[in-house]
């Protein structure tokens, strides 16, 4: 996001304004302010399970980063995050426990053989029409959960994967640790969809959005881009599915459900497509708002199926009346407190249209 | 017993059912031109719904699936007028999502509305059966085969030999078009979600007995039921019937003859397989797309 504000003073101020324009500078204080919190909970300022379920919104916001590429930009659905991220967990604790190879085998090995069937999945899908996917996936997906639950040898099946905490650099980590960790990972994935968006696959992809056919006219490969799209949304589901289990140090076969999926699908709808801290918005919304204030409700709060109905109200809603998600709520509330004089505001990267996703 | 007719005969029993939901997609995907995600957990709503009202009321069974066809019809009614209908603006993708919006509000909705104790839902025909070259079959399993047949010849016959059928073809084909020439294409697409909610209310009544009725009790079906849309190709209305067949034959043989365990997940890969030599189904035409 390049800014041509014109400096009519040199002040440090200024100068630190205009540094907090830089994307990446945001990136890196929302992580230094996230590795505060750890500390927070230390000192008794915030309870541990409120720390927890920090880190899982953060962990799902990784993985809807991901899918808010695939979704966002290319207009794709898959059904199958929850079984990439299944598969994510019980490669690192395989790798790391079983086979005792360490924290980085763990992580190579989630990242890597998920991206790897997604490539497959998306390229038998991906040739006929774009909502095969959506059905390849989620055929995948019950592959996937079928394969946690019987292969006892990898997973334990039902009776659920018991892990620990890894040693990093030889030294033991622990929750806070892995916080970090966490927030690393977070801080670095939107560095690469950043950088991946504003590139040349960035603008292949925003062609793509606005005329498939038009885009293979000018010479994209829109079969190549989708793949491209796919296999990043299962790599970021892999991660989060390691860091999930380096976090938790257990995984259950029930976990990886299609409502996972779902609820994935919803932050990304309601943080805003193509927006990067919207989607670690949407998924403080879904995962944390039902964790931290609806269950607390007075008479409301013990009925079982609540989360489902307000994440499935909120998709609803928001595709309905408020197309561009939380993203496009913070710019209603910023744009009146812009100062004037100012130089216009950096024109959006893309064209805020109206519309949910290309046809 | 025989261990092939008998086998072939259950799986035309459960094809039946997977027939009816893959009507009801087939339906709204033409009419619609949307993936109807929640076909199944509108079904298992209205399902549950006869369950509730035949374990409270005591209605013999034949009203309470009259009472399941009025909330299929009103459901279906409130999604595409509530919700489809003003998504002018949304692409065929946001209407997607909504749909996976809905599996969420529906299984959410279905305990609160109709208690969390899992729910028992008899047979039509309670018990007996007939011996047929070694194979057993029930009076019930036959009725569900031919509601299966009949209604899939029935939506046939209405839509290839009636005004009504003309106009949800026109519509299927060409939606402005349509309109231009005077069809009511708002009131097809209003009909295509109410008769999509009916299909799935019956279906979901037709499996109850096999299983309990749970918020997720459908999901097999609506599994299959896509894959048999798949199977068949989008492009026909018969496609994915014979396609729901297929796939019941296939997974229930290879369920007996290769792997208890892993045979629908064998029939999930071989279906991706399919994909990658016949990518528009069985009767899919190629999809040509217009600039």
């Amino acid at each position: 996001m390049s800014t041509s504000t014109v400096t009519r003073t040199a002040s440090p101020l200024n100068q630190l304004v205009k540094a907090l324009r830089n994307a990446h500078v945001q990136f890196i204080v929302f992580g230094a302010l996230l590795c505060l919190l750890p500390f927070l909970a230390k000192a008794g300022l915030m309870r541990n399970s409120t720390l927890s379920t920090l880190a899982f919104v953060l962990i799902y916001a990784i993985i809807a980063l991901g899918l808010n590429l695939l979704l966002g930009y290319s207009g794709l659905i898959s059904l199958g995050t929850a079984g990439f991220v299944g598969l994510g967990a019980y490669l690192a604790a395989y790798f790391q426990d079983d086979l005792g190879l360490g924290f980085w085998a763990a992580l190579l090995a989630a990242l890597v053989i998920p991206t790897f069937i997604g490539l497959l999945v998306g390229f038998v899908s991906l040739r006929v029409r774009s909502i095969y996917l959506a059905i390849a996936s989620l055929c995948i997906a019950e592959i996937l959960l079928k394969t946690f639950e019987q292969l006892d040898w990898f997973t334990h099946g039902t009776a659920g994967k018991q892990s620990r905490f890894p040693v990093l650099f030889g030294f033991q980590t622990d929750r806070s640790t892995v916080f970090i960790i966490i927030v690393v990972a977070l801080v670095l994935g939107m560095m690469l969809i950043h950088n991946t968006v504003h590139g040349q696959l960035g603008r292949a992809l925003h062609t793509m959005r606005s005329s498939e056919v038009a885009a293979q006219a000018m010479g994209v490969n829109v079969l190549k881009y989708k793949l491209f799209a796919f296999s990043m949304a299962t790599l970021y589901a892999g991660l989060g599915g390691a860091l999930y289990l380096f976090f938790l140090r257990s995984s259950y076969p029930s976990t990886w459900n299609l409502f996972m999926s779902l609820n994935i699908i919803a932050m990304v709808v309601v943080g805003g497509l193509r927006s990067i801290f919207g989607t670690v918005a949407g998924a403080f919304v879904i995962f944390a708002v039902p964790e931290l204030v609806l269950k607390k409700l007075p008479v409301i709060g013990d009925v079982a199926g609540l989360p489902y109905i307000f994440s499935g109200l909120l998709i609803v809603l928001v595709i309905m009346f408020f197309p561009n998600g939380l993203k496009g709520l913070a710019d209603l509330v910023v744009r009146p407190f812009r100062r004037r004089g100012q130089a216009p505001t950096p024109a959006p990267s893309q064209p805020e249209t109206e519309e949910v996703a290309p046809a | 017993m025989d261990l092939v007719l008998q086998p072939f005969l259950r799986s035309l029993e459960t094809g039946s059912v997977y027939a009816l939901a893959a009507l009801g997609i087939i339906i709204v995907w033409r009419t619609s031109l949307v993936m109807h995600f929640a076909q199944g957990s509108m079904g298992m709503f209205a399902g549950t719904a006869v369950a509730f009202v035949f374990n409270r009321s005591g209605l013999p069974l034949w009203q309470s699936v009259l009472v399941g066809v009025a909330v299929a019809v009103a459901l279906g009614f409130l999604v595409d007028f509530a919700i489809i209908r003003r998504l002018k603006r949304a692409t065929a993708v946001g209407k997607e999502i909504i749909t996976l919006g809905l599996i969420m509000v529906f299984l959410g909705l279905a305990p609160i509305v109709f208690g969390t104790d899992p729910m028992l839902l008899p047979r039509f025909i309670p018990s007996g059966d007939i011996k047929l070259a070694g194979a057993n079959i029930s009076y019930n399993g036959i009725l569900n085969i031919l509601i299966g047949v009949v209604i899939a010849a029935g939506l046939f016959l209405l839509l290839q030999k009636t005004k009504l059928g003309l106009a949800v073809r026109a519509t299927a084909s060409n939606e402005s078009t349509a309109r231009l020439m005077g069809v009511p294409t708002r009131s097809v697409t209003l009909l295509a979600w109410a008769m999509a909610g009916v299909l799935g209310m019956l279906a979901a009544v037709m499996i109850a007995p096999t299983t309990t009725v749970t918020p997720t009790f459908m999901n097999t079906v609506q599994v299959s039921a896509l894959f048999a849309c798949v199977l068949g190709g989008f492009q026909t209305f018969y496609g994915p019937v014979v396609g729901a067949y297929l796939i019941a034959v296939l997974s229930n043989f290879l369920k007996l003859y290769v792997s208890s365990v892993w045979g629908d997940q064998l029939m999930y890969l071989l279906i991706l397989v399919f994909l990658i030599f016949r990518p528009n189904g069985l009767f899919g035409k190629t999809y040509m797309q217009k600039v």
